[in-house]
């Protein structure tokens, strides 16, 4: 069991931007009795000062400032510049000006010890950790982060292990801004992954989730839009899922053929938010509303 | 809270309003006496189940399993229920005035679920007593390895599940399932189509294959 949430305000580039790191926060604290293995957010939309914003995490293989530093020589030498570089604990947040190839810088990371790539995003960012959101808040400052729209994730691990790297939400390696956070088991996981794999796309983890953000990847790249490639999964995925997608600006979920696990959703002429759990959507508002359960073998997208 | 609904009944009160339930779970579960419970709001998961005689009034919508192993009494829910409402239930009635997500009824051992809108996937799944009586469309795989019961439903079905069959309902039959609706404050007279089990998946025998061998 798992819990999701995403939230988007519809015309905030037009009224100024949500406070959706603090509403996702409050979300997934409201369902941590779905998961507190670990937490995690993306916030899309932000007001960023670079072209790119990256988020490392240095896994420990290598002493956690030496690949910070090493991580941050990659990017110079493959052409970029290093806007600011904030670093709390083994995470590495990076604003940068590059107007390279993103596949290649992201290669590049990715050869660098020690580097965890979360995301690359050109106005959005993956923040995730172990633990319970409000611990993960204190720790990276979410509910201070204003944006368009986001998703998030806590996690009770099934599938794989328990560390940051296999929390949610999963970045579509090397689609920039497209994250993917998922609640139930994907049962052809190992076969599409090899097959993936052959392909030479990527995989950082052992978790099923991290397929869903391949998978997206993939269809993106050969140039489908994004509500077909939801609609897609549908059929592609096997197992139990509903998922929910962040893009650049966009937002979207894909529900299985057997309905297995909740979502519902509530939707405004100024908001659209889900959630697994009415009493998530609750706890940011706060009157009465009117939501609905969207149903089996459904997928459905919005535009910030 | 529920302790404090048991309690507040063994001494004699015999109504009670929760106000401002904020969509949480596990609300008004466990109670087995007769008494009035009104919850003013949305309401989480496993609400008013397992209950035995109260009855429970819902101005909201509601999460996963609404009145999960009823035994008697009645639950009247004003807006949306989710998946699995009524699962299990033994007895007692249940009234969603909204629609009704995937696995409505599931396993339902006796008792009415009455839903005024329409339920989703794997409607009846396995239910072995009672009748689930649908006045909008149902999902697909409608009645899925049901043993026994009937489900009415007044307007389309999405398939038929495994091992379930649709069958003629009789005159009487409609006339007592309109008088039901209008009961519940239901309008129209909708021709209900009726679907029951084939009986061709299960078998009435007491002995397991393997026991069978043994003697």
């Amino acid at each position: 069991m798992c819990g999701i949430a995403g939230i988007m305000y519809k015309k905030s580039r037009s009224r100024g931007l949500a406070p959706v790191g603090d509403q996702l926060v409050k979300m997934l604290e409201t369902m941590v009795h779905r998961g507190h293995d670990s937490a995690g957010v993306t916030v899309a939309g932000e007001s960023l000062k670079s072209d790119l914003l990256i988020r490392i995490w240095a896994d420990e293989s290598v002493p956690a400032e030496a690949t910070i530093s090493q991580a941050k020589e990659t990017v110079m030498r493959a052409g970029g510049a290093i806007v600011s570089a904030e670093t709390q604990d083994s995470y590495l947040r990076l604003a940068v000006n590059y107007e390279g190839d993103v596949p290649r810088l992201a290669e590049a990371l990715l050869q660098t010890p020690g580097v965890v790539l979360h995301s690359i995003g050109e106005t959005s960012e993956v923040i995730k950790d172990v633990g319970t959101p409000v611990v993960m808040d204190a720790r990276h400052g979410i509910s201070k982060i204003s944006g368009t729209h986001g998703v998030g994730h806590v996690r009770m691990a099934t599938e794989s292990k328990i560390d940051i790297s296999h929390a949610h939400p999963f970045w579509a390696y090397p689609f920039t801004d497209v994250t993917v956070v998922h609640n139930g088991q994907l049962t052809n996981y190992h076969g599409m992954k090899r097959e993936y794999e052959s392909q030479g796309h990527h995989f950082q983890t052992e978790n099923d989730s991290e397929l869903i953000a391949v998978y997206l990847a993939d269809k993106l790249a050969l140039g489908v839009d994004l509500n077909t490639a939801l609609e897609a999964s549908l059929d592609d995925l096997d197992g139990t899922f509903t998922y929910l997608v962040s893009t650049r600006d966009g937002m979207g979920y894909a529900k299985d053929r057997w309905s297995a696990k909740p979502l519902v959703l509530m939707e405004t002429d100024s908001v659209v938010a889900l959630a697994s759990e009415e009493v998530a959507l609750r706890s940011v508002f706060t009157e009465e509303l009117d939501r609905t359960e969207p149903q089996e073998h459904e997928v459905m997208t919005w535009s910030a | 809270m529920n302790r404090s609904i048991k309690a507040a009944v063994a001494e004699g009160v015999d109504e009670i309003v929760i106000k401002n339930p904020a969509a949480r779970h596990n609300i008004a579960v466990g109670i087995r006496q007769s008494c009035k419970i009104m919850i003013e709001g949305s309401v989480g998961y496993y609400t008013a189940s397992q209950l035995d005689g109260p009855e429970v009034s819902i101005v909201g919508n509601a999460g996963w399993a609404l009145g999960e192993n009823l035994m008697s009494g009645k639950i009247t829910l004003s807006k949306n229920a989710g998946a699995s409402v009524g699962a299990s239930m033994r007895g007692g009635e249940m009234f969603v005035g909204g629609s009704a997500g995937a696995r409505a009824g599931i396993s339902m051992k006796g008792g009415t679920l009455l839903i005024g809108g329409d339920s989703g996937f794997l409607t009846g799944f396995m239910m072995q007593k009672g009748r689930i009586i649908v006045c909008g469309s149902v999902g697909d795989a409608a009645g899925d390895s049901m043993y026994e019961g009937t489900i009415y439903v007044g307007a389309d079905v999405g398939s038929l599940g495994a091992d379930a069959k649709y069958e003629e309902p009789t005159e009487d039959e409609l006339i007592e399932l309109w008088a039901e609706l209008q009961r519940s404050g239901v309008d129209g007279k909708p021709r209900f189509r009726k679907i029951v089990s084939q009986k061709k998946l299960y078998h009435y025998d007491t002995l397991e294959r393997l026991e069978r061998t043994l003697i």
